[in-house]
């Protein structure tokens, strides 16, 4: 009965940290000028994390060592150093984005000012990673993130035209008012949210934090294998939301204020009052986890001693580097830089730093000395090619998309 | 044993060294002055006359977008579907995007008369739709309770509201087809 708790706590917290700003924003934007015609992206994404994903935590679970360690030990310390440039901008990227997304949110609770609230959300969340439980923090970030389960609710209570949504889904191509380019800009846009690089970093590191072994493998793999595509359901709904009533009234999305619109018109006050603790807890979330896969690979790249496991004055300089990371980003946000173009800019980037991330990954997970019998079956390697051809093409386009399509606009 | 030295004398390295130097600062000097050539030559915005409209049309379209988002939110406050927060910063959220749009519009350089014309028609559609769109703010807040109710600027009424919005949106529609947009 308990290992059943175990499993079922495992999977919410799953759907419920799955989706961070980047996926709400991305969604939100794409629902509202593309319909669900890239919802195929979506599936794309939740596969290919659900892939790597399991894969990581298999690496950690067996061979007991987080990701980056590996890394370094495996490519040598010049490719690995390349390796966490790259991933550490990306992650600083990303968490400045998901503490200006929790100043967003707050922003539509309270009106008062997002910058404001910005380093407020910083000291909350430096506050936690110093003196909360890795379990207790992911545990329940993971379970108040459930709320965005809203945003299904609100898409059965606004009682589209399914047929319609169909047929927007299915075959997959532009709308007729949207150039090629900006719809496969928002492809890999899309595919960045769903694959954010520090998802695996946190999840390989977790897993150590955690003590996983061998034995933990199948709970591991139901977690993802079920959490995740539930999680990518709510990425769907929220898509599907700007689609029924952002889209026809010809609204773009620009801001979150205007993402929970479809909420506040299909459920009302409460609905919305419920949504938006939802997205202050899945940016809350989001950013512990980035703030932590910051600390994880630059002390696991330079053997520091590391993780929540450990009390802060014997991972010193691991903290140090979380609470420096947490100020660049207020500092970033602070220059009135506005966190939805941070966003936009952050899930883009992870689509360039994308095979920085799963490469590595691959070429561990096949490695019968760190791997033993658990190495890459046949058929995981045949998907995690396929995938790598993915993540390449992603990343090689994303940028001339991003020049030849002015980001989208 | 003694490696011997790839040149003759000190000065003659000294030499050589002098003229590596100076090859190196004309190839500075090069790269900057081809840099140079490449921004001067972005200092004076000129478009041609399809990009012009086309930017004309981006900048309506997003205005619309602003506009559409603010008469959606005072439909949702005034049917108590919203609270008072929310539809206090999307109605900013749009004043900002309508800065956004009139700073295009302010900014662009209308190669030819057509242009102009199109370019001359989006501003005075933004101006008007910004003017809706910060009395629809008012209104929110009067909404929320704030000490608004001798201000005569502010519509008394949702309705008064959405119709002044609901002009405002066909002005934008009409500027827009006027740059060749839906």
């Amino acid at each position: 009965m308990k290992r059943l708790l175990g499993v079922a706590l495992g999977i919410l917290t799953a759907i419920g940290g799955f989706v961070d700003i980047g996926d709400l924003v991305t969604n939100a934007v794409v629902g509202s000028r593309f319909g669900l015609s890239l919802v195929w992206v979506v599936v794309v994404g939740v596969v290919g994390i659900c892939l790597f994903a399991s894969m990581s935590g298999r690496v950690a679970a067996v061979s007991g060592r987080a990701t980056f360690e590996i890394i370094r030990e495996r490519l040598g310390p010049r490719a690995a150093g390349a390796n966490l440039a790259a991933s550490f901008a990306i992650n600083l990227l990303t968490l400045t984005a998901e503490v200006g997304g929790i100043a967003l949110a707050l922003h539509l609770a309270s009106s008062v000012e997002p910058r404001l609230w910005i380093p407020v959300a910083a000291f909350a969340v430096w506050l936690v990673l110093w003196r909360v439980k890795f379990q207790v923090m992911e545990n329940v970030a993971g379970l108040l993130g459930l709320l965005l389960v809203g945003f299904g609710v609100a898409l059965f209570l606004l009682g589209p035209d399914w047929g319609e949504l169909l047929r927007q889904a299915v075959p997959p191509s532009p709308p007729a008012t949207e150039h090629v380019a900006t719809y496969w800009y928002y492809a890999v846009a899309l595919f960045g949210a769903a694959m954010t690089p520090y998802e695996v970093f946190f999840f390989s590191s977790g897993a150590v934090e955690e003590g996983w072994t061998a034995k933990d493998l199948a709970q591991n793999r139901v977690n993802v294998l079920v959490g995740f595509p539930l999680g990518g359901l709510l990425s769907v709904a929220i898509a599907a939301c700007a689609a029924v009533v952002l889209l026809p009234a010809g609204i773009e999305v620009s801001s979150l204020s205007q993402i929970v619109l479809p909420v506040a018109e299909a459920g009302g006050t409460l609905l919305l009052a419920l949504v938006i603790v939802g997205i202050v807890a899945a940016t809350f979330g989001a950013a512990l986890e980035t703030a932590l896969s910051s600390g994880y690979t630059l002390a696991q790249y330079l053997g520091w001693s590391w993780g929540k496991f450990r009390r802060p004055a014997r991972a010193a300089r691991f903290h140090v580097t979380m609470v420096v990371a947490l100020l660049l980003a207020v500092a970033i946000l602070m220059t009135s830089v506005d966190p939805v173009a941070v966003t936009e800019m952050s899930v883009v980037f992870s689509a360039v730093a994308l095979p920085l991330t799963y490469v590595p990954i691959l070429l561990v997970a096949n490695d019968p000395e760190y791997m033993g019998e658990h190495v890459n079956g046949r058929a995981t390697n045949a998907l995690g090619m396929v995938y790598l051809v993915i993540v390449v093409a992603a990343a090689v386009a994303a940028i001339p998309l991003m020049i030849a399509t002015g980001a989208g606009s | 044993m003694r490696t011997p030295a790839r040149s003759g004398t000190i000065a003659d390295v000294g030499r050589r060294a002098r003229i590596t130097r100076s090859g190196a600062v004309l190839g500075h000097v090069l790269v900057l002055a081809v840099a140079l050539a490449t921004t001067a030559g972005c200092t004076v915005s000129r478009q041609e006359p399809g990009q012009a409209t086309a930017a004309v049309a981006d900048a309506l379209a997003q205005a619309g977008s602003a506009v559409e988002t603010t008469r959606l939110t005072v439909r949702l406050l005034d049917a108590d579907r919203v609270t008072t927060p929310v539809a206090d910063a999307a109605v900013l959220d749009q004043v900002r995007v309508l800065e956004e749009s009139t700073s295009a519009l302010t900014t662009l350089v209308p190669p030819d008369d057509v242009s102009s014309a199109q370019r001359d028609a989006g501003l005075v559609a933004v101006a008007d739709a910004t003017r809706e769109v910060v009395a629809a703010r008012a209104w929110v807040a009067r909404e929320a309770g704030g000490d608004l109710s001798e201000a005569g600027a502010v519509p008394l009424t949702a309705s008064e509201l959405q119709a002044d919005l609901a002009r405002a949106a066909d002005d934008l529609d009409t500027a827009l087809a006027l740059a060749g947009g839906a």
